[in-house]
């Protein structure tokens, strides 16, 4: 009878003000620093500055710039190469990988669940500088090795390449963050019932077949998260790119993704105007496709039930 | 254990799945590999790097190359850097998120709580592209620019923080025991250090390794906000060694083994801690 004790109007006051000041830090800096950014960042998406003096109102006019720039075509276009295949590849490799440990592996279980997980301690920044380890034209392990077995020494500029710099951020991106997807996976797999599996076999459904059919479905959820995470952060691909190119997006900013033209436009040629105009394709691109995959999700859940 | 599982199988399920398990073990050493060259690296000189084949074992050159980073700049100040960047934000995120997640999980009747709930589970599909821009002018305002308090300060209020906390404690801590401590006279923000931190200190652990191991990560925002060399955290130094020093290769290595050893000793020690960290945004 504690609770119609305590409902007295000043212990209710005492309790509603315990609850705003444990709130207060986080919504005061979140404000602060994130909401009041963001709304601005809405009012100079509409403005030409370059930081000096005042920002001049020009309507829409950065966000059609944009468009049109040749250099802002390639990166959407960058963008969703990478995005894309970054998200298949990994996501497909983890799947592979997670229920080969979870179903067959025959010993060393803890060490698989771990190992995968190492590159990502590996900063991706750092990660780069060590990829080019092996994909420098002078001295890169690849060139020495095509050079040992041809006879004659290599001297290939796989980073400089256009068309090998974009698989080589994906291939970047999937040593990274492979392991993540795998204990996402692991931790799905472990949440279904292994009652499903002993009544499976009993009624002698085959190994294809207890995968397609029931670990698959019921790993839908895990799945679902992995692609929304993939997506959020593959349309803002920044680091990978960045630094295997040194910043500068490649040669014919073949590997220049949307958050590099952004940082491009805002912080070397100080248009902040066009960068938060670009800044905002990026949040309307990431709002759609996660309302879109998540009707899509919605309806594959029930037509199942159905 | 694993003999047991071997032993209710066919002999050819027990071939697929020491196959399985081989060809497992060897992509795990394909995955491996860059890191362990670049520790074998850091220890050879420029020209036994340069040989083919390359070589796979340490070798005793690792004074000469530190010397060589230490012409370049203080090899430890980087790591000093990041380590005055990612402690405090580890902390204050820790207090902030929980306070907030602790608030949030049980004053479920008080006016507006549904508004602020839901706001705080919005903020994790916010992308931070779009406030990377006006952060930097609101920096250059307040001249907070090529200081460690941007990634300090704001980074202290975490959406992901406050969610994952939430969540925690609504099932780690049983509703009861609120009433019982009330009685005790320790209400409200008392409640919140004296009772349920020390339930809920594993949830605690876990949002500080991996806040720690990310923030030791981050790159975009320590480019955009510190300019001076002498600040930069550990990835934004190796970057700028890498392109300005390359061709010293081995000392290159060296610098980023240094660089890699604080985050991969903190894995060692509270890797569960790290693992419920990545699972506990999937399970929702």
């Amino acid at each position: 009878m504690v609770e119609t004790a305590s409902r007295t109007p000043a212990s209710q006051w005492r309790r509603n003000s315990a609850f705003y000041i444990s709130v207060l830090p986080f919504f005061t800096i979140f404000l602060a620093f994130s909401v009041f950014p963001v709304v601005f960042s809405f009012y100079l998406g509409f403005s030409r500055w370059d930081g000096f003096g005042s920002p001049v109102f020009v309507g829409l006019q950065n966000y059609v710039r944009a468009l049109h720039d040749p250099v802002f075509q390639k990166a959407v276009a960058n963008t969703i190469y990478l995005w894309f295949w970054s998200t298949l590849l990994t996501i497909s490799l983890a799947l592979v990988l997670s229920v080969a440990i979870n179903e067959y592996v025959a010993a060393g279980k803890t060490y698989f669940r771990m190992v995968f997980l190492v590159p990502l301690l590996v900063a991706p920044a750092i990660a780069a500088v060590v990829l080019r380890l092996f994909f420098s034209a002078n001295g890169g392990l690849v060139n020495l090795l095509t050079g040992a077995v041809t006879g004659t020494p290599s001297y290939f500029d796989w980073l400089g390449s256009e068309a090998w710099i974009k698989p080589l951020v994906v291939l970047l991106v999937i040593w990274r963050w492979t392991g993540w997807y795998i204990i996402i996976f692991l931790a799905g797999l472990q949440s279904i019932s292994r009652d499903i599996y002993e009544a499976a076999r009993m009624d002698g459904v085959g190994r294809w077949a207890i995968l397609s059919r029931i670990t698959l479905p019921l790993l839908m959820p895990s799945i679902a998260f992995a692609v929304i995470t993939a997506t959020l952060g593959g349309l803002q691909m920044f680091d990978e790119p960045f630094v295997l190119t040194q910043g500068l997006g490649g040669t014919n900013n073949s590997a220049t993704t949307v958050g590099m033209y952004l940082y491009a436009t805002a912080f070397t040629q100080l248009n902040f105007g066009l960068g938060s105009a670009v800044s905002w394709y990026i949040f309307a691109a990431v709002v759609v496709l996660t309302l879109a995959y998540r009707t899509l999700m919605r309806r594959t859940n029930a037509g199942e039930g159905a | 254990m694993s003999k047991g599982i071997l032993g209710r199988m066919s002999n050819r399920e027990k071939r697929f799945n020491i196959g399985v398990t081989v060809a497992l073990g060897l992509l795990s050493l394909f995955f491996l590999l860059p890191i362990y060259l670049t520790a074998v690296f850091a220890t050879r000189t420029l020209n036994e790097v340069f040989q083919f084949p390359p070589p796979l074992w340490f070798g005793n050159n690792i004074v000469q190359n530190y010397a060589n980073i230490a012409n370049v700049f203080p090899p430890f100040r980087p790591i000093l850097n990041s380590l005055a960047v990612a402690l405090p934000k580890t902390a204050g995120l820790v207090l902030v998120s929980s306070l907030a997640g602790y608030g949030l999980s049980r004053y479920t009747r008080a006016p507006g709580h549904k508004t602020l709930l839901v706001v705080t589970f919005a903020t994790l599909f916010f992308p931070p592209s779009l406030a990377l821009i006006p952060f930097f002018l609101q920096m250059n305002a307040i001249g907070w620019l090529n200081t460690f308090w941007p990634l300090i300060v704001p980074a202290v209020a975490s959406g992901f923080g406050v969610v994952w906390m939430y969540t925690y404690i609504g099932s780690t801590v049983p509703r009861e025991l609120y009433e019982a401590a009330e009685m005790d006279g320790a209400g409200g923000i008392a409640a919140f250090f004296f009772v349920v931190v020390p339930i809920i200190r594993p949830g605690l652990a876990a949002l500080a390794v991996w806040t720690l191991i990310s923030t030791w990560n981050d790159f975009q925002l320590p480019l955009v906000v510190l300019g001076d060399g002498t600040k930069f955290t550990v990835p934004l130094a190796l970057t700028t060694l890498s392109t300005t020093h390359y061709s010293d290769m081995p000392a290159v290595m060296l610098a980023t083994l240094m660089g890699l050893v604080p985050v991969f000793v903190l894995f060692a020690l509270l890797s569960r801690q790290f693992i419920a960290g990545l699972t506990s945004g999937s399970v929702k």
